[in-house]
Protein backbone atom coordinates (compact mmCIF):
# COMPACT_ATOMS: atom_id res chain seq x y z
CA UNK A 1 0.00 0.00 0.00
CA UNK A 2 1.28 3.44 -0.89
CA UNK A 3 1.64 5.88 1.99
CA UNK A 4 1.32 9.59 1.37
CA UNK A 5 4.47 11.72 1.70
CA UNK A 6 3.13 13.26 4.90
CA UNK A 7 2.58 9.85 6.48
CA UNK A 8 6.09 8.79 5.52
CA UNK A 9 7.54 12.02 6.88
CA UNK A 10 5.78 11.64 10.25
CA UNK A 11 6.45 7.92 10.45
CA UNK A 12 10.16 8.31 9.70
CA UNK A 13 10.66 11.47 11.74
CA UNK A 14 7.97 11.31 14.38
CA UNK A 15 7.56 14.53 16.37
CA UNK A 16 7.23 14.60 20.14
CA UNK A 17 8.02 10.99 20.89
CA UNK A 18 8.50 10.42 24.59
CA UNK A 19 6.89 10.49 27.98
CA UNK A 20 5.73 13.06 30.49
CA UNK A 21 5.50 12.35 34.21
CA UNK A 22 2.14 10.70 34.58
CA UNK A 23 2.07 11.47 38.32
CA UNK A 24 2.22 15.22 37.60
CA UNK A 25 -1.26 16.69 38.29
CA UNK A 26 -0.94 18.97 35.25
CA UNK A 27 -0.25 16.00 32.97
CA UNK A 28 -3.05 14.02 31.35
CA UNK A 29 -2.35 10.56 29.95
CA UNK A 30 -4.43 8.86 27.30
CA UNK A 31 -3.88 5.21 26.56
CA UNK A 32 -5.83 3.64 23.72
CA UNK A 33 -5.65 0.52 21.62
CA UNK A 34 -7.22 -0.92 18.51
CA UNK A 35 -8.41 -4.49 19.12
CA UNK A 36 -8.96 -4.91 15.39
CA UNK A 37 -5.25 -4.54 14.60
CA UNK A 38 -3.34 -4.70 17.88
CA UNK A 39 -1.93 -1.17 17.85
CA UNK A 40 -1.37 0.67 21.13
CA UNK A 41 -0.97 4.42 21.53
CA UNK A 42 -0.14 6.62 24.50
CA UNK A 43 -0.59 10.37 24.25
CA UNK A 44 0.21 12.79 27.06
CA UNK A 45 -0.44 16.49 27.53
CA UNK A 46 0.96 18.99 30.00
CA UNK A 47 -1.45 21.83 30.64
CA UNK A 48 -0.62 25.29 32.01
CA UNK A 49 -2.71 27.09 34.65
CA UNK A 50 -4.55 29.02 31.95
CA UNK A 51 -5.64 25.84 30.19
CA UNK A 52 -3.12 25.83 27.34
CA UNK A 53 -1.37 22.62 26.29
CA UNK A 54 2.30 23.46 26.77
CA UNK A 55 3.70 20.11 25.82
CA UNK A 56 2.53 16.89 24.25
CA UNK A 57 4.29 13.55 23.90
CA UNK A 58 3.31 10.24 22.41
CA UNK A 59 4.46 6.69 22.04
CA UNK A 60 2.79 4.44 19.50
CA UNK A 61 3.41 0.81 18.73
CA UNK A 62 1.69 0.23 15.43
CA UNK A 63 1.79 0.83 11.71
CA UNK A 64 3.13 3.92 9.95
CA UNK A 65 -0.30 5.51 9.74
CA UNK A 66 -0.89 5.09 13.47
CA UNK A 67 2.49 6.65 14.25
CA UNK A 68 1.87 9.48 11.79
CA UNK A 69 -1.63 10.13 13.17
CA UNK A 70 -0.41 10.43 16.73
CA UNK A 71 2.67 12.43 15.74
CA UNK A 72 0.49 14.92 13.88
CA UNK A 73 -1.96 15.02 16.78
CA UNK A 74 0.76 16.08 19.23
CA UNK A 75 1.97 18.74 16.80
CA UNK A 76 -1.51 20.14 16.42
CA UNK A 77 -2.51 20.24 20.08
CA UNK A 78 0.67 21.92 21.35
CA UNK A 79 -0.12 25.56 22.09
CA UNK A 80 -3.85 25.01 21.81
CA UNK A 81 -6.36 25.47 24.58
CA UNK A 82 -7.71 22.18 25.95
CA UNK A 83 -11.16 22.92 24.48
CA UNK A 84 -9.63 23.55 21.04
CA UNK A 85 -7.68 20.31 21.18
CA UNK A 86 -10.84 18.50 22.17
CA UNK A 87 -12.53 19.74 18.99
CA UNK A 88 -10.01 18.00 16.69
CA UNK A 89 -11.78 15.36 14.65
CA UNK A 90 -10.29 12.23 13.18
CA UNK A 91 -11.46 13.44 9.75
CA UNK A 92 -9.07 16.42 10.12
CA UNK A 93 -6.21 13.94 10.51
CA UNK A 94 -7.45 11.83 7.59
CA UNK A 95 -7.51 14.89 5.34
CA UNK A 96 -4.11 16.19 6.41
CA UNK A 97 -2.39 12.81 5.97
CA UNK A 98 -4.46 11.56 3.03
CA UNK A 99 -5.16 8.32 4.83
CA UNK A 100 -6.76 5.58 2.72
CA UNK A 101 -10.06 4.06 3.96
CA UNK A 102 -8.34 1.01 5.50
CA UNK A 103 -6.25 3.32 7.71
CA UNK A 104 -9.01 5.57 8.97
CA UNK A 105 -9.10 3.64 12.23
CA UNK A 106 -5.59 4.96 12.95
CA UNK A 107 -6.93 8.52 12.96
CA UNK A 108 -9.83 7.42 15.16
CA UNK A 109 -7.28 6.03 17.58
CA UNK A 110 -5.43 9.36 17.64
CA UNK A 111 -8.64 11.31 18.29
CA UNK A 112 -9.52 8.88 21.09
CA UNK A 113 -6.04 9.33 22.54
CA UNK A 114 -6.41 13.14 22.65
CA UNK A 115 -9.84 12.88 24.29
CA UNK A 116 -8.69 10.26 26.74
CA UNK A 117 -5.64 12.38 27.74
CA UNK A 118 -7.91 15.40 28.28
CA UNK A 119 -10.35 13.31 30.33
CA UNK A 120 -7.48 12.09 32.51
CA UNK A 121 -6.20 15.65 32.98
CA UNK A 122 -9.68 16.88 33.97
CA UNK A 123 -10.20 13.98 36.38
CA UNK A 124 -6.92 14.88 38.07
CA UNK A 125 -7.87 18.54 38.30
CA UNK A 126 -11.29 17.67 39.73
CA UNK A 127 -9.69 15.39 42.32
CA UNK A 128 -7.40 18.22 43.45
CA UNK A 129 -10.30 20.48 44.39
CA UNK B 1 -18.86 -18.40 3.70
CA UNK B 2 -18.71 -20.54 6.85
CA UNK B 3 -15.28 -22.21 6.73
CA UNK B 4 -16.38 -24.80 9.30
CA UNK B 5 -19.23 -25.94 7.04
CA UNK B 6 -17.00 -25.84 3.94
CA UNK B 7 -14.51 -28.25 5.48
CA UNK B 8 -17.07 -30.19 7.50
CA UNK B 9 -15.29 -29.24 10.72
CA UNK B 10 -16.98 -28.92 14.12
CA UNK B 11 -17.47 -25.36 15.35
CA UNK B 12 -14.79 -25.47 17.99
CA UNK B 13 -11.65 -23.49 18.62
CA UNK B 14 -9.42 -26.52 19.28
CA UNK B 15 -9.52 -28.17 15.88
CA UNK B 16 -7.44 -31.16 14.92
CA UNK B 17 -5.38 -29.30 12.34
CA UNK B 18 -3.62 -32.32 10.89
CA UNK B 19 -6.96 -34.04 10.26
CA UNK B 20 -8.28 -30.81 8.76
CA UNK B 21 -5.27 -30.49 6.50
CA UNK B 22 -5.98 -33.99 5.25
CA UNK B 23 -9.61 -33.09 4.54
CA UNK B 24 -8.44 -29.99 2.70
CA UNK B 25 -6.03 -32.04 0.60
CA UNK B 26 -8.66 -34.65 -0.25
CA UNK B 27 -11.28 -32.07 -1.18
CA UNK B 28 -8.77 -30.15 -3.29
CA UNK B 29 -7.81 -33.33 -5.12
CA UNK B 30 -11.47 -34.22 -5.76
CA UNK B 31 -12.11 -30.72 -7.08
CA UNK B 32 -8.98 -30.53 -9.21
CA UNK B 33 -9.64 -29.15 -12.74
CA UNK B 34 -8.12 -32.32 -14.28
CA UNK B 35 -11.07 -34.28 -12.89
CA UNK B 36 -13.45 -31.98 -14.69
CA UNK B 37 -11.73 -31.93 -18.06
CA UNK B 38 -14.67 -33.75 -19.66
CA UNK B 39 -17.35 -31.86 -17.72
CA UNK B 40 -19.50 -29.02 -19.00
CA UNK B 41 -18.54 -25.38 -18.56
CA UNK B 42 -20.89 -24.68 -15.68
CA UNK B 43 -19.81 -27.79 -13.79
CA UNK B 44 -16.17 -26.84 -14.31
CA UNK B 45 -16.86 -23.37 -13.01
CA UNK B 46 -18.69 -24.73 -9.96
CA UNK B 47 -15.78 -27.04 -9.13
CA UNK B 48 -13.32 -24.19 -9.49
CA UNK B 49 -15.35 -22.02 -7.18
CA UNK B 50 -15.66 -24.81 -4.61
CA UNK B 51 -11.91 -25.41 -4.75
CA UNK B 52 -11.30 -21.71 -4.07
CA UNK B 53 -13.70 -21.84 -1.10
CA UNK B 54 -11.97 -24.93 0.26
CA UNK B 55 -8.59 -23.21 0.08
CA UNK B 56 -9.90 -20.07 1.69
CA UNK B 57 -11.61 -22.07 4.46
CA UNK B 58 -8.38 -23.91 5.23
CA UNK B 59 -6.40 -20.67 5.34
CA UNK B 60 -9.00 -19.22 7.74
CA UNK B 61 -9.22 -22.20 10.07
CA UNK B 62 -5.54 -22.95 10.43
CA UNK B 63 -4.90 -19.42 11.74
CA UNK B 64 -6.03 -19.08 15.39
CA UNK B 65 -7.13 -15.45 15.01
CA UNK B 66 -9.08 -16.03 11.82
CA UNK B 67 -10.53 -19.21 13.29
CA UNK B 68 -11.79 -17.25 16.30
CA UNK B 69 -13.22 -14.59 13.96
CA UNK B 70 -15.04 -17.29 12.00
CA UNK B 71 -16.43 -18.77 15.23
CA UNK B 72 -17.86 -15.44 16.35
CA UNK B 73 -19.22 -14.76 12.87
CA UNK B 74 -20.85 -18.18 12.76
CA UNK B 75 -22.62 -17.19 16.00
CA UNK B 76 -23.89 -14.05 14.31
CA UNK B 77 -21.43 -11.57 15.82
CA UNK B 78 -19.68 -8.96 13.70
CA UNK B 79 -15.93 -8.73 14.21
CA UNK B 80 -13.24 -6.23 13.27
CA UNK B 81 -13.10 -2.45 13.44
CA UNK B 82 -15.82 -0.71 15.46
CA UNK B 83 -17.60 -4.01 16.22
CA UNK B 84 -15.36 -5.18 19.02
CA UNK B 85 -15.26 -3.82 22.55
CA UNK B 86 -12.46 -1.46 23.56
CA UNK B 87 -9.62 -3.10 25.44
CA UNK B 88 -9.65 -2.47 29.17
CA UNK B 89 -7.27 0.22 30.51
CA UNK B 90 -5.48 -2.36 32.65
CA UNK B 91 -4.88 -4.58 29.64
CA UNK B 92 -3.66 -1.66 27.50
CA UNK B 93 -1.34 -0.55 30.28
CA UNK B 94 0.15 -4.04 30.46
CA UNK B 95 0.58 -4.22 26.66
CA UNK B 96 2.19 -0.78 26.58
CA UNK B 97 4.65 -1.73 29.34
CA UNK B 98 5.60 -4.96 27.59
CA UNK B 99 6.03 -3.15 24.26
CA UNK B 100 8.26 -0.55 25.88
CA UNK B 101 10.32 -3.25 27.57
CA UNK B 102 10.67 -4.96 24.20
CA UNK B 103 11.81 -1.82 22.43
CA UNK B 104 14.34 -1.18 25.21
CA UNK B 105 15.64 -4.73 24.90
CA UNK B 106 15.95 -4.22 21.15
CA UNK B 107 17.85 -0.97 21.60
CA UNK B 108 20.16 -2.67 24.12
CA UNK B 109 20.58 -5.67 21.76
CA UNK B 110 19.59 -7.86 24.68
CA UNK B 111 18.38 -10.88 22.77
CA UNK B 112 17.88 -12.99 25.91
CA UNK B 113 15.49 -10.36 27.26
CA UNK B 114 13.68 -10.24 23.92
CA UNK B 115 13.16 -14.00 24.09
CA UNK B 116 11.94 -13.86 27.69
CA UNK B 117 9.43 -11.13 26.86
CA UNK B 118 8.27 -13.09 23.84
CA UNK B 119 7.83 -16.26 25.90
CA UNK B 120 5.75 -14.31 28.44
CA UNK B 121 3.41 -13.01 25.75
CA UNK B 122 3.23 -16.40 24.03
CA UNK B 123 2.08 -17.94 27.28
CA UNK B 124 -0.61 -15.24 27.67
CA UNK B 125 -1.76 -15.99 24.13
CA UNK B 126 -1.98 -19.67 25.06
CA UNK B 127 -4.15 -18.79 28.06
CA UNK B 128 -6.48 -16.70 25.87
CA UNK B 129 -6.65 -19.58 23.38
CA UNK B 130 -7.55 -22.10 26.06
CA UNK B 131 -10.33 -19.81 27.25
CA UNK B 132 -11.65 -19.70 23.67
CA UNK B 133 -11.39 -23.49 23.50
CA UNK B 134 -13.41 -23.86 26.70
CA UNK B 135 -15.92 -21.22 25.57
CA UNK B 136 -16.69 -22.94 22.29
CA UNK B 137 -16.39 -26.52 23.54
CA UNK B 138 -20.05 -27.09 24.36
CA UNK B 139 -21.90 -25.96 21.26
CA UNK B 140 -23.17 -22.40 20.80
CA UNK B 141 -22.26 -20.15 23.73
CA UNK B 142 -24.99 -17.94 25.18
CA UNK B 143 -25.10 -14.21 24.35
CA UNK B 144 -23.49 -13.39 27.69
CA UNK B 145 -20.78 -15.96 27.19
CA UNK B 146 -20.06 -14.59 23.72
CA UNK B 147 -19.73 -11.10 25.17
CA UNK B 148 -17.10 -12.29 27.66
CA UNK B 149 -15.28 -14.27 24.98
CA UNK B 150 -15.11 -11.51 22.35
CA UNK B 151 -12.37 -9.42 24.05
CA UNK B 152 -10.09 -12.48 23.84
CA UNK B 153 -10.01 -12.03 20.07
CA UNK B 154 -8.71 -8.49 20.49
CA UNK B 155 -6.16 -9.77 23.01
CA UNK B 156 -4.89 -12.32 20.51
CA UNK B 157 -4.30 -9.57 17.94
CA UNK B 158 -2.29 -7.50 20.43
CA UNK B 159 -0.24 -10.59 21.26
CA UNK B 160 0.34 -11.41 17.61
CA UNK B 161 1.61 -7.89 16.95
CA UNK B 162 4.00 -8.32 19.84
CA UNK B 163 5.22 -11.73 18.71
CA UNK B 164 5.68 -10.48 15.12
CA UNK B 165 7.93 -7.80 16.55
CA UNK B 166 9.87 -10.36 18.58
CA UNK B 167 10.39 -12.39 15.43
CA UNK B 168 11.55 -9.33 13.49
CA UNK B 169 14.09 -8.50 16.20
CA UNK B 170 15.40 -12.06 16.24
CA UNK B 171 15.78 -12.06 12.46
CA UNK B 172 17.53 -8.72 12.59
CA UNK B 173 19.94 -10.10 15.20
CA UNK B 174 20.63 -13.22 13.15
CA UNK B 175 21.37 -11.15 10.07
CA UNK B 176 23.68 -8.91 12.05
CA UNK B 177 25.50 -11.96 13.44
CA UNK B 178 25.81 -13.40 9.95
CA UNK B 179 27.18 -10.12 8.59
CA UNK B 180 29.76 -10.04 11.39
CA UNK B 181 30.76 -13.65 10.70
CA UNK B 182 31.24 -12.86 7.02
CA UNK B 183 33.36 -9.87 7.85
CA UNK B 184 35.64 -11.94 10.08
CA UNK B 185 36.06 -14.70 7.50
CA UNK B 186 36.77 -12.38 4.57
Amino acid sequence: MAYSDKVIDHAENPRNVGTLDKEDPTVGTGLVGAPACGDVMRLQIKVSDDGVIQDAKFKTFGCGSAIASSSLATEWIKGKKVEEAEAIKNSDIVNELNLPPVKIHCSVLAEDAIKSAIADYRAKQAAKR
Amino acid sequence: MDPFATLGAPRRFDLDLSALEKTHRELSRALHPDKFAQAGASERRAALEKAANVNEAWRALRDPIRRAEALFQAEGLAVGETHEPKASPAFLMAVMEEREALSEARAARDLAKVKTLGAGIASRAKTAESRLTAGFAGGSPSKDELATLLPLLGELRFYRRFLDEVEAIEEEAEEAALARANEVSS
